[in-house]
Parts: C-alpha cells; structure tokens; sequence
C-alpha cells in the first residue's frame, strides 16, 4: 500500500514560521483534509510535498505498495498535484493533447492513452484536439485532474480544487475526485476552507493555524463536534441558514 | 491572430520592399556602371535618372535596399537572441544569475547607442569594417532594453500555475522555458524584432551617411553619403536622394504598422474601439405603481453589451428595494448581478447599454438624470461597495485623506474639524479605531480596509449601499463579523442594501428577500424564509443543493 508520510514539516519564510513542525500520513484509499484560512500555510505544505517548494526541516518520505521506500527519480511518477485556479494552471498556447501527452510521455507511458484519460475524468476524447480558452472552468479542471492522473500517481494533492469554480459544478468536480479515489484507490490530501466539504469529502482532517496543526482527527468528530477554540470559531463562522429558519422543514 | 487594415497595410508594403530588394538587384542590371550622361533627370532609359557619374539609380536603389534589409534582419535577429538569453533565461533562472544578468543590460540600456556605435565603428579600421562587424556592433547597443521587458514578463509568466504544473510532471527546465514559457513570449519576441529590425535600418543609414559604415557596403545609407558628396541637394538632384529617403521612410512605416497591430494582439484593451453611445436611453413613459415604501424599484430593465453579436446581460429585470431591506441578488459568474448593479447607479460603460426598462429612486427617475445630477445622486443617496474594494483604496494616501475627499468634494461647506470628527465617527460605526485615520492601507489587514470602504460608503447617509461580493476574497472569520457590522449598522442607520454575491446560504441568513439570476434573468425572487424552505425554481434548488451543510448527514453527498 502506497503511503506518504510527512514528519516534522517546517518552512521559514524570512523568519517567519509559514509551516511550524507539521506531520501526518497519508494512505491509499483515504481523504485526508487539510483546513485552515488564508495564510495558514496550507499552499506551502502543497508544494513541499510536490518538490515545488525545499522545506527548511523535516521530511517527506513515500513508500511504494512492496513497503519500500520509492527511490527519488521515481517520486514525481507517483505524487501529483491538483492546482487551485484551472484558468491559471492550463498553458493557454497549448492544447488539451499537450497537456496530457507530456506527463504521459515524462512517465513512459504511451500517448494513446489520452482518450482514456479524459474518459476517466468524464470528458469525450474529441476535448483533446481543443484549447484551454475554449473550455468551461469545470472543464479545465477535469483536464488538470486528468494530467494528475497520467503519470499514474498514487498520491494525490488537491489545493483548493473547487474555490475557484462556479458553485453550482462544484459538487461534481469533487464527487469525481472521490469517484477516482475509490476506484484507483488513491491517497488524497484535499486542501480547502470550506469545512462543509471538507466533512462529506474526507476521513480525517487537520485543522491549521498560523503553520500548526492545531486539531486533527476524524472528520465527523472534528468538525461536528470541534473541541479546539479555533476550529470551533471557524464552524460558527461559516454562513447557516438552519439556525435562522429552525421550522424543522428540509430544503 | 485578427486580421486589420493597420496590419495589412503594414505587411503590404514591408512585403513590396522586400520584394524589390530581393529580385530588383536581378533585373536592374549593374549599379557601378559609369556613363557620360551625369545627373540625367528620371524617364526614358533611366527610371529614376543617372547620379552625377552616370550611374543608374534605380538600379543603386535596389541594391541599396537589399543591403539595408540584410543588416536589418541580421542585427533584428542578433539582438532578440541576445535579449531573449539575458532577458527570459536570467529571469527563469533567478536569484543571482537574475541579477547579474540585470545589472548588466541596465548598463547596456543607459550607454547611449548612437555615439558609442560611432566611436566603435570609428575605431574599427575601415578595411575591417565589414557588413558582420557593423551588424554585431548594432545588434550589440541594441537589444538591452528589450531584455527588460523580457525579464519582466518571464517573471511573471514562471510563476504561473502552469509552469508549476510541467514542474511537478517532471518537465527539464530547458522544456519548461522553450515550450510552456516561450509561445507565450512570441508576440513580444516578434514585436522587439521588428522594432529592432527598423531602429538597425535607420542606425546604419546614419552610420553610413556619416562615412562610418560599412566598407564596399551598398545601402540605403551609403547612397545618402555619396549623394551629399556628389552636392545633389545643391545641383536640385532630388532624383538621387529622395529615393532612398523615402525607402527608409516606408519600411520604417509599414513595420511601425505592423508593431501597433503586436500591441493590439497583446493588448485587447486597445483593439476594443468601444462605441461611444450616449450613456442615457430612452426611458419608457409610463411609470410603473411604486410599491408602498419602496426606494429603489427596477421595471423591466434590459441591458445589453453591444458587441458584434449582441449580448443581453440583463433580460427584463424587475426588483424593488423597500426602506432598510437587506435584498440579496444571488447567481453565477456571467449571470449579469454585477452588470445590473453597475447599470442601477448609471455605472455601465459602452459597450453594455441600457435598452429598455426604468430605475426609480423614490421619485427620481435615475436613468433621465443630468451628469452633475448624477453626481450628487451617487454616493449622497445610493453608494456602492465594489467587489474586491479593499484593494481599490490608494496606497499611498492616509486613510483621513481619502474618507474627507469625499467629504470635501459633496460636502464642501462642511468644516475641517466637522470632517474629521465624521470620518472618525463612520470608522467607530464599522468597528475600526478611528487612530487608524493616519494609517496607509498596506498597515491594514484586508478584512479592515474592507471595513474601511464599507465606512467609505457610509459617509454621506445613503438611503441604499449596493454590495458585490463584499466578502468573497476574505476568510469566514472575517466574513462573518463584516456580516454582522452589516445587519448591525442596517438596524441603526435603516438603510436599505442590496447584496450580491454567489454565495446563497449566505443571502439565505442575512436577506429578507432575495433574487436568484440566471442568464440575465431573475428566476426566482422569494423572501428568505420561502426559498429555504419552500424552492420553487429547479436553478434555485440546485444552488441550495450545491452548498452541503456542515451539519447535515455525512456520506449522504458520496454516490
């Protein structure tokens, strides 16, 4: 079974602390969610783990389905990211094929297997032939989900892979996510701040805070009932229609 | 790539030129040819007449243009390659090599070209003094400043998304820069050639005119040269310099036509000639009932963006804004929210168009006002709170400065001490210290520099504040205590709001009524209460069904 385990994750930014001593697992079929506000250093975990970004201290370290631990040049087959904005993380120059056929190619895959991608991620194969500025951002998406997916990963990080779209797709978009990670039996990492998605869309989740992990646990039992002050303020926060219209009717 | 006039003139007569430079040295037979007939006027046997030894001019010209044009697309191509490496390379590098590299075209930029080209080429003996040296000599002064522009925007296209992407699929930096970065950069890279392709054409006639170009070299130039040597200005010749004159005119010309039309592929800003129409439109006579205690009330109001295929942003919309409601507009991007408030405060710009319909505020009708009556219309009785507002405060004036602007600029009997105790008194209204009047907005947090808009808008009593998305680029935390200032000061001040946003759970809890658009339509316009528990439209549904509760059953989502 594929892990990534991450141990004792610092980032200092100008001496400032952006990720203080920070560790958890992820595991094959599992959800992890990763909450916090702007600022909080979620992003910067996001792309330590994708190489983006040289942690300051700590560690990362990923170990295959044989329990051995996945030589270096072999980590970026199996770890893949999900960017926040599908209007930014699509090169507007290249087409849809581009996009997928690289990754494929970097991982010594054959580029047949473009049309295939894009029917996992719910897209016909006739998208490939288009360009980024001729799809819709739910569309987008699904072709960055589907370039995560072409190296064949195992682990993948989703950084705020809805916040961006319009509300009304952004169930779908993660119903896919969640679809995927069952059937290829996927470690997720889902980085959000919605902690309404966050509950339906992971197993566990930590909550962070100025860099620290400040609650963690499962996710009923964290964001139903928080026992940190500050997760608990961040449940009350979010807008509740239910309080205001307690007439016991369902919408 | 649009196709224009500017672009196809340009293209038209920088390929005319070419052409002539390319196949006229065939057919115009030898330009060296020295004949008995000096200084023949043009016609007959000699197009363009003889200089003062005899020699054919047209056929000097076409030489002269083929030798012009070959520094050209030498030095044009020496001087991208040269920009393109310290520019893109230096700046997707980074750190020292960045600097460096920087530093380094900086000095190259504030050497001035023209002089040191003289003093190089003046130190280059003149039998060395080939067409290679003179090019390299030009293409070296000449491609600094376009590695700056390069720089910056590598800079801002190596922390796009995208590269990120291709980093983390395990692309080779040579990979990243020549195939995500560079298609990117091509309109710049193709505009700079051109540029410099035009700037090394003109340095080169001046060279050679000055007797510094290049040796047995025939260009434009070097006709210029022996043409004021052979005093043709003095004898009325005009026959000998006005044609390469105007050669060099025209190309320089064309390829500035064909640089304005780059721009205007880079810079849609300046292709979109938006029509200018007359802000106001007919208003329909009738004036509908005005439902009791109503402030604001919209009839039918169609707003439509007039491109070349029209589009209707705002079909047919009807709202009405009662005293101290909180009415909430909730929709989609593009589903026409913000262009109806825009359109409410006369704040829509051509190409969108009100067509039809009316805006009534109490009795005004807001689409028939005059500019100094709309003046005092907006933000004296209806002001707004743009989306992303907090970043629209100047960065750097204080606070105080720009809350007794406003002051200042409706208010103008009111005195300094008057204004400075209001400002302090709509800062402690929002919940912000008025200490912070002195503070430049970077000292703020985004939440407080909302907050100071919002107080902004309070300043003059409106009757209605129109809010988009007010809270969308901040955390819930902060969301929820802004939220709460808003029902807060509506209680106390009864002002009415209309608040726009896609977030609908959020309009469900602060609302009393709330309009659902879609497509530029209303679909749905029901208080609070009856769109949460009873939804009517299929759209409205699916909005509330897109917002899972915190609470509700866990799983339930997962099919």
């Amino acid at each position: 079974m594929t892990t990534l385990e991450v141990r004792g994750l610092t980032k200092t930014f100008h001496k400032i602390h952006a990720v203080d001593d920070v560790s958890f697992t992820l595991t094959a079929g599992r959800t992890v969610a990763l909450v916090g506000e702007s600022g909080s250093g979620k992003s910067t975990i996001a792309r330590m783990i994708a190489q983006l970004v040289r942690p300051t201290s700590g560690e990362i370290a990923l170990t295959g389905p044989d329990g051995e631990p996945v030589p270096r040049r072999r980590y970026r087959d199996n770890v893949q990211m999900i960017f926040q904005d599908p209007f930014a993380s699509l090169n507007p120059f290249h087409t849809v094929e581009h996009h997928l056929a690289r990754p494929l190619k970097l991982h010594g895959r054959p580029r047949t297997e473009v049309p295939h991608l894009l029917e996992r991620v719910s897209l016909t194969a006739d998208f490939a032939h288009r360009r980024p500025h001729e799809l819709s951002g739910g569309q987008r998406q699904r072709v960055a989900i589907a370039r995560a997916l072409a190296p064949g990963a195992k682990v993948i990080i989703a950084d705020e892979p809805v916040s961006m779209l319009d509300v009304s797709i952004r169930l779908g978009v993660l119903k896919l996510l969640a679809r995927l990670q069952r059937e290829e039996n996927l470690a997720v990492l889902y980085i959000t701040h919605d902690l309404a998605t966050a509950r339906h869309f992971s197993d566990e989740v930590l909550v962070m805070y100025r860099g620290r992990i400040v609650e963690r646990g499962p996710s009923d039992d964290v964001l139903v009932r928080p026992q940190d002050p500050y997760t608990r303020r961040l449940a009350a926060a979010a807008p509740n229609p239910e309080s205001r219209f307690s007439l016991g009717g369902q919408p | 790539m649009t196709w224009s006039p500017k672009l196809g003139a340009g293209l038209g007569l920088a390929a005319l030129i070419v052409l002539f430079g390319l196949f006229g040295p065939l057919v115009t037979g030898d330009p060296a040819t020295i004949r008995d007939i000096g200084l023949t006027p043009p016609g007959g046997e000699h197009l363009l007449g003889t200089t003062v030894t005899g020699q054919d001019i047209l056929a000097q010209l076409a030489h002269a243009t083929r030798g012009s044009l070959w520094i050209g697309l030498l030095v044009g191509v020496m001087a991208t390659l040269l920009s393109g490496v310290f520019g893109i390379f230096g700046a997707y590098a980074g750190g020292a090599v960045d600097e460096v590299f920087s530093v380094f075209s900086n000095v190259m930029l504030v050497i001035p070209g023209l002089p040191l080209v003289i003093v190089i080429a003046g130190f280059v003996p003149p039998d060395q003094r080939g067409t290679g040296t003179i090019s390299l000599v030009l293409a070296l002064t000449g491609w600094a400043a376009a590695a700056r522009v390069l720089r910056a925007q590598t800079l801002s296209l190596r922390n796009r998304d995208y590269v990120a992407a291709a980093r983390v699929s395990g692309e080779k930096t040579w990979r990243v820069i020549c195939v995500e970065i560079l298609p990117n950069l091509l309109p710049i890279l193709a505009s700079q050639f051109v540029f410099a392709v035009v700037l090394a054409i003109l340095s080169e006639a001046g060279l050679s005119f000055l007797g510094l170009g290049a040796a047995n070299s025939s260009t434009l130039g070097t006709m210029l040269y022996y043409a004021q040597n052979g005093f043709a200005l003095q004898r009325e010749a005009w026959w000998w310099f006005v044609p390469p004159g105007l050669i060099i005119a025209l190309f320089g010309g064309a390829l500035a036509l064909v640089n304005f039309s780059i721009d205007e592929i880079i810079n849609p800003r300046l292709r979109d000639k938006a029509r200018r129409r007359r802000d106001v439109v007919a208003v329909e006579a009738e004036v509908a009932p005005v439902e009791q205690d109503a402030v604001l009330t919209v009839r039918n109001l169609n707003v439509v963006y007039q491109a070349t295929t029209p589009v209707h942003a705002v079909k047919d919309v009807s709202l009405t804004l009662r005293r101290g409601e909180i009415l909430g507009l909730a929709g989609e991007s593009g589903c026409g929210k913000t262009t109806l408030a825009y359109a409410i405060n006369r704040l829509h710009r051509p190409p969108a168009e009100v067509t039809s319909g009316s805006v009534t505020f109490d009795d005004v009708d807001v689409l028939a006002l005059g500019p100094e009556e709309l003046r005092e219309f907006r933000w004296v009785r209806l002001s707004m709170v743009f989306q992303g507002a907090m970043n629209s405060l100047n960065p750097v004036t204080p606070i105080r400065a720009q809350l007794q602007d406003v002051l200042r600029t409706h208010r103008p009997e009111m005195s300094a001490p008057d204004r400075e105790l209001r400002c302090a008194e709509v800062l402690r209204l929002v919940g912000v210290d008025p200490a912070r009047l002195g503070s430049h907005p970077h000292e703020l947090s985004g939440g407080m520099r909302q907050r100071v808009m919002i107080a902004m808008a309070l300043l003059l009593d409106p009757q209605v504040m129109i809010m988009d998305e007010p809270t969308t680029a901040l955390d819930v935390l902060v969301q929820r205590e802004i939220l709460n200032e808003i029902k807060r000061l509506r209680d106390e001040l009864r002002f009415a709001v209309v608040f726009i946003t896609h977030d609908l759970p959020l309009l469900l809890e602060l609302s009393d009524r709330i309009a659902v658009m879609r497509d530029g339509e209303v679909v749905e316009y029901a208080t609070a209460e009856d769109m949460y528990l009873r939804p009517q439209h299929p759209y409205t549904r699916q909005l509330l069904a897109s917002f899972p509760s915190l609470t509700g059953d866990a799983g339930a989502l997962i099919t």
